[in-house]
């Protein structure tokens, strides 16, 4: 059990800089996300706590101490790999057992911690089979197995639930988490897939081209995003956003996107009066979204002309695409709405939950 | 018209008729392929039973007067015959010895320079894999007089390496065949995922317990491919051994039984058959052995199969 911290991490490869100024730190016991799209150094950050990549530049520290120069061995750390990477000629006891007898551990100690392991895992019964002989969420257990009998400071998870189908990934998924309950260690799990990362982290990172976006809990990410990048990749389908205008009249601000124009509530407007007369980008939730004939008691809706594009039922909900001018985004609306494609129809914003940023920055403006 | 279920039987049925056909075709093929390569074989062992010594009145591939006379001639030491003094099992012995020699070191370090070419990256890397390819583009056979002297010249500073000795003879089949096999090497070890060894690394083991412990053992379906054509190899070479060795007794077995067939009027075509069948037992011996070794596909289930 231990914390670790990155302290100004930079990572070159060439003229590509992968990580760049990395910053965070992370609680013992925490379990901390890193999220970000394909290539964004999510992965590498994590490679360089694991001694597997040096960094060019900065400090990684598990507890107190500076790992840079540590090699991985030293590092008391465990690694599931994306690709599992178990040996194939070993068997699955065995693979378990490796890196314990590389440690002189005890023969009976070894016993004991991998019958322990397999049972959390339910892998009892495969111990003697190679990992050839095995499935896909199988030979995942094994690799998480692996790294729980070596009993580490700290889990690292590089994407390990990719290779799965989906019904597996969402099995393995509340597993891992059960496994961090249980365990009370630090995890360090990386992926590409924001729903895994909002239902596992206790905190999230959200990583792109390098740079760190925002450090927060699920909750707040979803709520309070910092920037249109973090806005525009926690949640699902994707915050809508609108290019418009701040603009003043009367008394009121009003958002004018071109094609229609909210106001803001006089309840809310405080923060953005100093933007007044500037581009902005207005963003709001497909759930935020209402059928004007399902709108919720409570919440203050504006209504926006739209045109149905395509509609798709999920049962519990439906997705609308919608068009406005030059604009077409989603809203989830109630199951029992009746509007379908090709109608002309009336939307409603709930003007309690939309987020505003600059856009020129793409800071959110609060 | 047909109805359509006697319109599907008729296709049915000459699809079958394709299907025999094309497998008729391909047993022909096999056929004139196997006696194509089994005739010469068929000869020499043929021949090895004919005591007339002599190709040209060889006619039937069943010889009339078929004996064992000339595998006794082989291994016997009548100082009356001519060849009673050669010591054919000596030969046999030197050229297991010298090719298992030479392949063991040669596989130890094929293995271990592609483990450093597939897995480290250091100055000069890529132009050293280039200049083995380079090397390789020559044939040994020009390089025939250079041998020569080099094993002269190291012989006078160390005469267990010189001329006529079985070190020094190995240590240019070493030179030989390491190139091409550490080509080879290196492009099977490519396909093993890089995460196996960072996985090791992980668990603790070191960069030769990652060699010996996880990567070695995948590595026996090309050990045992590179391992046999370096026998094959060593086992069959003339030239080499013909400059290198001049002492009978220290002849390997190709360079012994030329001196069958050597003699101006007096060629043993008989036994010269007899000795190359027998010599070409250990060859069979180790194919039988490693047959089941050559397979591929184990690494199959490392990484998501």
């Amino acid at each position: 059990m231990a914390s670790v911290t990155f302290r100004n991490v930079y990572k070159r490869f060439g003229d590509v800089t992968a990580v760049n100024n990395l910053n965070i730190d992370v609680a013992d016991k925490e379990f901390l996300v890193l999220v970000g799209p394909s290539g964004c150094g999510k992965t590498t950050a994590l490679r360089c706590l694991a001694g597997l990549e040096e960094i060019s530049d900065g400090e990684i520290l598990i507890g107190d101490r500076v790992v840079n120069d540590v090699a991985p061995k030293d590092r008391d750390i465990a690694m599931v790999f994306q690709s599992y990477a178990l040996y194939p000629h070993l068997s699955v006891y065995d693979n378990m057992a490796f890196g314990l007898k590389l440690r002189k551990v005890p023969k009976e100690e070894i016993k004991r911690r991998v019958n322990e392991a397999a049972d959390i895992l339910g892998i009892r019964d495969l111990l003697d089979r190679k990992p050839r002989q095995l499935s896909g969420g199988q030979r995942q257990r094994v690799a998480v197995g692996r790294a729980i009998v070596r009993e580490p400071k700290v889990f690292l998870f590089d994407e390990p639930l990719s290779n799965l189908d989906a019904k597996l990934r969402v099995a393995m998924r509340a597993e891992i988490s059960k496994l961090h309950q249980r365990l009370q260690t630090t995890f360090i799990y990386v992926t590409h897939d924001q729903i895994e990362a909002m239902t596992m982290a206790t905190r999230i990172a959200v990583i792109n081209k390098g740079v760190l976006q925002q450090l927060d809990t699920p909750q707040n990410l979803y709520d309070k995003p910092n920037n249109l990048f973090v806005a525009g990749f926690i949640g699902s389908p994707a915050m809508n956003f609108f290019a418009g205008k701040l603009r003043k009249d009367g008394g009121k601000l009003l958002v004018d996107t071109g094609d229609f124009v909210v106001p803001i509530p006089a309840s809310r407007a405080k923060p953005y009066e100093s933007h007044a007369g500037k581009d902005i980008i207005f963003g709001i939730r497909p759930e935020n979204i209402h059928d004007a004939d399902f709108i919720p008691p409570n919440i203050d809706a504006e209504k926006v002309s739209v045109k149905v594009d395509v509609t798709e039922l999920m049962g519990n909900e439906i997705f609308l695409y919608l068009v406005s001018g030059k604009n077409t985004f989603v809203s989830r609306v109630d199951p029992r709405s009746k509007l379908r494609v090709g109608q002309q129809a009336q939307v409603a914003f709930d003007m309690d939950s939309f987020h505003i940023f600059d856009a020129a920055t793409e800071e959110a403006i609060r | 018209m047909p109805s359509i279920s006697q319109t599907f039987d008729s296709l049915r049925s000459s699809q079958k008729f394709q299907k025999r056909f094309s497998i008729a075709i391909r047993l022909v093929i096999a056929v004139i392929l196997i006696v194509f390569s089994i005739f010469p074989v068929l000869w020499i062992v043929s021949a090895s039973f004919d005591p007339s010594q002599s190709l040209a009145t060889q006619t039937s591939l069943i010889p009339s007067n078929a004996s064992l006379q000339n595998y006794q001639r082989l291994f016997s030491k009548d100082p009356n015959y001519k060849f009673g003094d050669l010591v054919f099992e000596k030969w046999i012995w030197n050229s297991v010895k010298i090719s298992g020699i030479s392949t063991i070191l040669s596989l130890m370090i094929t293995t271990m320079a592609a483990y450093a070419f597939s897995r480290m990256r250091f100055k000069g890397r890529v132009t050293m894999l280039k200049g083995i390819l380079l090397i390789q583009v020559f044939p040994n056979l020009l390089a025939l007089v250079a041998i020569y002297v080099l094993i002269f010249q190291t012989g006078e500073i160390i005469p267990r390496l010189g001329l006529n000795t079985h070190a020094g003879l190995i240590m240019v089949y070493l030179g030989g065949s390491m190139g091409m096999n550490i080509w080879l090497m290196k492009g099977f070890l490519d396909t093993i995922p890089r995460d196996i060894d960072e996985s090791g690394m992980v668990d603790g083991a070191s960069h030769w317990q990652i060699f010996w412990n996880l990567i070695l053992p995948l590595l026996r379906p090309i050990l045992v491919v590179i391992g046999i054509l370096s026998f094959i190899g060593t086992y069959g070479d003339f030239i080499l051994a013909r400059i290198l060795l001049n002492d009978v007794n220290q002849y390997t077995l190709m360079v012994g039984l030329q001196i069958f067939t050597s003699g101006q009027f007096d060629q043993k075509w008989g036994v010269f058959a007899a000795g190359a069948l027998i010599g070409a037992l250990p060859i069979m011996i180790i194919y039988l052995a490693l047959q089941d070794q050559i397979v591929g596909g184990l690494t199959q289930g490392a990484v998501k199969g």
